[in-house]
């Protein structure tokens, strides 16, 4: 009569014997597959240089799969891209990366800033730097970021966890002078001046009487080669209508005041039309809404291909199209002189900008390329493009062969052992 | 707010409306020889209020001492940092007036040393020219006041264009005046108001 010590001690013995018996077979089916389908052999990030130097010199397996949870280095992504040149397949799977993508555009500005945009999924924070240090943060709207570096520094990243799109300014610009036409007034004054102080040249024709005008500078031909915008004031600018719609069809700017577009010879460069004058009440313009204090000649009668780039209400109050090969911008703040002189502490410095903003919205220049640092604008594009798209993590793919079967044999050698052992301990052969 | 309105200020001290006709005889010399959109009349603009502001050119007047208060004292320097340009005419055309001697002290006080305006400076270009500076007043060549011709005016520069232009030449009395009086006028003395006027909008 076996006691139950005993029995146990058998049980035990017959369930080694079936896990060896169960492990060999599963090994015998993998190492069949494995021949069929070729060895598949993984990688994280923190472990590829190392994988990848053993893939291409010790082992080189049929197939690898690299889990990414940060966009390898240009360097082991060519060197990946690589692989299947020697035979061996690659797929990556990466769900934590963030489709990123950034964008550094040189503004048509003396100040000599770049605008940044920056495509990152809506509501994801957004940390911009640059080889100095950190710009800025902020959550990506619904169509991404958008902002204006005022001195750039080597390259620009956009860090988006763990995805860094990186770019580099490509182009050098040589800006041309601006032309502004109006009635002598203190738009046109202001305008110039603001122009002025943020580095432009800046020739004038400003409307006086019928036997002499104010002329700042020697005005040339209105084309591209001395010209990057004209500025319209107001209607008086009509009688350079025909030459201005030449400048803008061959690529030249064109901002122009609403009142500008009544113009006989500009209407048709126009976005829309001049809506009837919101007068100001002569309120202090606020630093938080500046411009909704001015006065308002709304635009009307958008043509088809206008975009409305601002509204105050129900109004439009800018906008934009292009004609030809050139853009036109279209105010209709007819007197922000009145921010300048009225509004608060940073007012001038803020009007400046604005309207050196207008003019860059629409000025040409002439481009020089420039040698660039290395930049990675869209990683995960890119590494869609050179990898192919991502797939999903390869189970049991974890452990290379040789790995396992060191594995195999001493789990089968330690179960035949304690079962061999077992038997001899209680007297059985 | 866009047309020009000839703007003549108010301060604390002094008497301020010492030229009440100034601004009609000058709008009507405006009217008269440009197409620049002007206000029919003009308005008392009070220095130390930030109505100021909606008035980028202010003439300023005045037989009596000038002290400005602190408000005025600041919102003139911004004024003119800002753009503005505040025309200042020693209305006793006497450099040894208290006018004169106060008013500059205070320009003194806000902005330092005035500049000395050469006769080619482009006031005198701009629209009218004037081959010798500033046209003389009535009032110099008589001998009152002070008995001398001032030949310049002095200006605070503000990035290169003038915001501030000091006189003595006293326009203010030769430029008092209803305007229908210019036609009994050989030649019309409120030009130089013009080319002030076409500076203060075209630089």
């Amino acid at each position: 009569m076996h006691s139950l010590a005993e029995r146990a001690r058998g049980a035990l013995e017959w369930l080694l014997r079936v896990a060896v018996i169960a492990i060999l077979s599963w090994f015998l089916v993998r190492t069949i597959l494995v021949q069929r389908h070729g060895a598949v052999e993984d990688a994280a990030s923190a472990t590829l240089a190392q994988k990848l130097a053993r893939w291409s010199t010790v082992s080189s397996p049929a197939r690898v799969h690299v889990r990414i949870d940060h966009p390898p280095a240009g360097r082991e992504r060519d060197w990946l891209a690589a692989l299947p040149g020697t035979g061996t397949e690659v797929d990556w799977s990466g769900p934590s990366l963030v489709p990123t993508a950034i964008s550094v555009e040189p503004r048509v500005d003396p100040a000599r800033g770049a605008d940044v945009s920056v495509a990152a999924p809506e509501s994801a924070m957004v940390v911009l730097s640059d080889t100095l240090g950190v710009l800025d943060s902020a959550r990506a709207t619904r169509t991404g970021i958008r902002g204006y570096v005022p001195k750039l520094r080597g390259t620009v990243d956009a860090i988006v966890g763990p995805v860094v799109a990186r770019a580099a300014r490509h182009d050098s610009l040589e800006l041309r002078r601006l032309l502004v036409i109006g009635q002598a007034g203190w738009e046109s004054k202001f305008t110039v001046a603001a122009l002025e102080e943020r580095g432009w040249q800046v020739d004038a024709h400003i409307i006086v009487s019928p036997k002499g005008d104010v002329h700042q500078g020697k005005i040339a031909d209105i084309d591209t080669a001395h010209y990057s915008a004209v500025l319209a004031i107001d209607s008086t600018a009509g009688r350079y209508g025909d030459r201005i719609a030449a400048f803008v069809k061959q690529g030249g700017g064109l901002v122009m005041w609403s009142t500008a577009a009544r113009a006989r010879g500009l209407a048709a460069l126009a976005p829309g039309s001049a809506g009837a004058l919101i007068q100001d009440e002569g309120d202090v313009p606020p630093d938080s809404a500046p411009r909704s204090a001015l006065e308002l000649v709304p635009i009307t009668s958008l043509s088809g291909d206008a975009v409305v780039l601002e509204r105050r209400g129900g109004d439009v109050a800018l906008a934009a199209r292009r004609v030809g090969l050139g853009r036109v911008l279209e105010t209709g703040y007819t007197n922000s002189w009145r921010w300048r002189m009225a509004g608060g502490a940073d007012a001038l410095a803020r009007h400046r900008d604005w309207i050196a903003g207008l003019v860059a919205l629409v000025a040409t220049s002439g481009r020089h390329a420039v040698p660039a640092a290395p930049s990675d604008v869209a990683p995960l594009v890119t590494l869609i493009d050179r990898l192919g798209p991502a797939t999903k993590a390869t189970e049991g793919a974890a452990l290379d062969p040789a790995v396992i079967a060191r594995w195999v044999f001493g789990i089968v050698c330690a179960a035949l052992m304690l079962e061999w052992a077992s038997r001899r301990l209680r007297g059985v052969k | 707010m866009s047309q020009f309105v000839f703007a003549t200020a108010k301060y604390a001290s002094g008497d301020w409306e010492s030229a009440p006709s100034l601004p009609e005889a000058v709008i009507d010399a405006v009217v008269r020889y440009t197409t620049i959109d002007i206000a029919p009349t003009g308005v008392y603009v009070d220095l130390s209020s930030h109505e100021l502001f909606n008035f980028p050119f202010v003439w300023m007047t005045g037989h009596l001492p000038v002290r400005f208060t602190d408000d005025e004292r600041r919102n003139v320097k911004q004024y003119v940092e800002r753009g503005g340009l505040l025309m200042i005419d020693d209305h006793n055309h006497d450099i040894t007036g208290q006018f004169h001697k106060t008013a500059n002290e205070e320009i003194e006080r806000i902005f330092g040393k005035m500049t000395r305006l050469p006769k080619t400076h482009e006031l005198y270009s701009c629209f009218f020219v004037f081959d010798d500076g500033p046209p003389n007043t009535h009032h110099e060549l008589n001998g009152y006041g002070d008995d001398l011709l001032h030949k310049y005016l002095d200006a605070v520069l503000v990035n290169g264009r003038i915001g501030l232009i000091y006189s003595s030449k006293d326009y203010s009395s030769e430029w008092n005046f209803h305007a229908e009086t210019k036609k009994f006028m050989q030649q019309d003395p409120t030009k130089f108001g013009v080319n002030l006027i076409v500076y203060a909008l075209t630089r």
